[in-house]
């Protein structure tokens, strides 16, 4: 679905990732995991394109996309729920959904499931997005990212600053879309217990370079909690 | 109270016409945050355009019918208005991108180049352009005149406000617009291509101006000076009014407007320059910000 061959990425001339390889495989849901600062969101605005990567290759679907600009990248059918959520704070929480069909050209309407997954947002549609709590925020752009059926959703660091319930709702509408719409997923945490909880495999990065891979259920938990904290 | 409301009538005519400077500049600030400098000559072109159709209309279409030149004129001006702004997008403001100070020089200079090219093809003396005959006279309720063509140009500025609204809150380009004013990357990742979006609203904002210069070439003679002496209050105007809200710049045009209006009508017309400066300046003491603030949860920047 996704593979990541070698890419290194700059924040203006400083190196922040460097010969970079990772793959999330169809219909799986990949965790990559890792201490503030070594490379987690780079490496996902780099899937995006809104870091430059120079060298390497980003392939989605058997096509590389490390030259599209961002907004082409998304039409391909990324679904991206950004650190900070980055929810449109002065459109109503329906203007912002509706924002997630852009990638279709802004049209058709939102899919039921997504009520399914998040009841409440039809209860705030007319609420301004900047109102919403943290939570639900975060449930709202994961709703947005999952709004044109993407065939994959990107998600960077959901659990951050929310509350057990809603982590928990999150964690579960992760696994239902994977499993009943078989969207891949790939998942950036610090949050050790979600991502042994949620994905297929897991992967932990240091300085810029995974240093750990394998599958999430062999995994042993103090093993990764120890290369993290090391 | 028959000269009040004549002051009045004049104050809600040039507050529209200055509305309609400003609605360009205001999207365009609250867009790319360009401050085009420009904008001035793209209503003295607008302006010119009227002009050039009514000779147009002179020169190859029979008396009876020259009139309706007017209405011809206002697409063309919109027209040549909006590919000139595309062009100047494209080919300047968007190499500029994030450098407001340099883009702001560069904009300047496109202003000067634009005057001394309409000082060549048309001249350095001005230039008038017949109001169609039917927007001669006025109506005279109890005492108080009120002229044609100032009430036209009322009702246009608000069918352009209309238009400029539903563009903006009601169609898909409009949601685009806004998300790419509120936050750039984020739009990118929902499959908005910015650029685009960039380029059609600042030709839409250059149109506008266009619209404005058709307006007030019916006002007075037009030269090549004739957007600037506009422009300042449409600066003062969407500075007043604040960034991102169409009512904060529909609100600074009206106080710019009528204050001028109302205080030279008092005093003097250069006293008047003074009290409205002074009325800006004392106001954004108290909210640097204009008088729409945005404010949310996600905006405590």
């Amino acid at each position: 679905m996704l593979e990541i061959r070698n890419i290194d990425s700059y924040y203006g001339e400083s190196k922040v990732i460097e010969g970079l390889s990772l793959t999330v495989p169809d219909g799986k849901i990949v965790g990559l995991i890792g201490r503030n600062g070594v490379g987690k969101s780079t490496t996902l605005k780099s899937i995006m394109g809104i870091v430059r990567t120079r060298g390497g290759e980003i392939i989605f679907d058997g096509e590389d996309i490390s030259k599209k600009p961002a907004y082409e990248r998304v039409k391909l059918g990324i679904g991206y729920v950004p650190q900070g959520r980055d929810i449109f704070p002065q459109m109503t929480v329906q203007e912002n959904l509706d924002l997630g069909l852009q990638p279709v050209g802004g049209k058709g309407t939102i899919p039921d499931y997504i009520f399914e997954l998040f009841p409440i947002l039809p209860k705030f549609a007319k609420r301004k997005g900047g109102d919403l709590s943290g939570g639900q925020q975060q449930q709202l752009a994961v709703a947005r990212a999952l709004a044109a059926k993407p065939k994959i959703l990107i998600l960077d660091e959901p659990t951050e600053g929310i509350q057990p319930s809603i982590i928990n709702d999150i964690g579960k509408a992760i696994r239902r879309v994977n499993s009943e719409l078989g969207i891949s997923v790939l998942l950036v945490e610090q949050y050790l217990d979600f991502v042994l909880k949620n994905t297929d495999t897991v992967n932990v990065m240091e300085k810029g370079r995974i240093i750990y891979s394998g599958i999430t259920a062999e995994s042993d938990g103090s093993e990764i909690q120890r290369l993290m904290t090391e | 109270m028959a000269q009040f409301i004549n002051t009045l009538f004049n104050g809600i005519s040039l507050s529209s016409i200055i509305l309609l400077t400003s609605l360009g500049l205001a999207i365009t600030f609250g867009l790319m945050k360009v401050i085009n400098m420009a904008h001035g000559e793209f209503v003295m072109i607008g302006a010119y355009m009227t002009y050039v159709m009514q000779q147009i209309f002179v020169k190859f279409f029979p008396e009876n019918i020259r009139d309706i030149y007017y209405f011809a004129a206002i697409p063309f001006a919109f027209l040549v208005t909006f590919l000139m702004g595309s062009l100047l997008e494209r080919f300047i403001i968007r190499r500029l991108y994030g450098r407001e100070i340099d883009s702001l020089l560069a904009t300047w200079g496109i202003s000067l180049i634009l005057q001394q090219a309409a000082r060549n093809i048309f001249g350095a003396q001005g230039v008038n352009v017949t109001a169609p005959s039917f927007l001669n006279g006025g109506i005279t309720i109890g005492g108080c005149t009120f002229s044609y063509n100032r009430l036209f140009i009322i009702f246009m500025v608000a069918l352009c406000l209309f238009i400029v609204w539903a563009i903006m809150y009601r169609s898909n380009f409009g949601k685009q617009m806004r998300a790419v004013m509120q936050n750039r990357t984020m739009a990118q990742c929902m499959g908005i291509n910015s650029r685009k979006v960039d380029n059609i609203t600042f030709s839409i904002g250059s149109g506008l101006a266009g619209i404005a210069g058709c307006s007030i070439a019916l006002l007075g003679s037009i030269d090549s000076t004739v957007g600037q002496s506009y422009i300042v209050n449409s600066f003062m105007a969407v500075v007043l009014g604040g960034v991102g809200k169409l009512l904060g710049t529909v609100i600074g045009s009206a106080i710019i407007g009528s204050a001028s209006i109302f205080t030279e009508n008092y005093t003097s017309s250069t006293i008047a320059k003074a009290i409205v400066l002074l009325i800006v300046i004392i106001f954004l003491q108290r909210r640097p910000q204009g008088l729409f603030v945005i404010k949310s949860r996600s905006l405590d920047e």
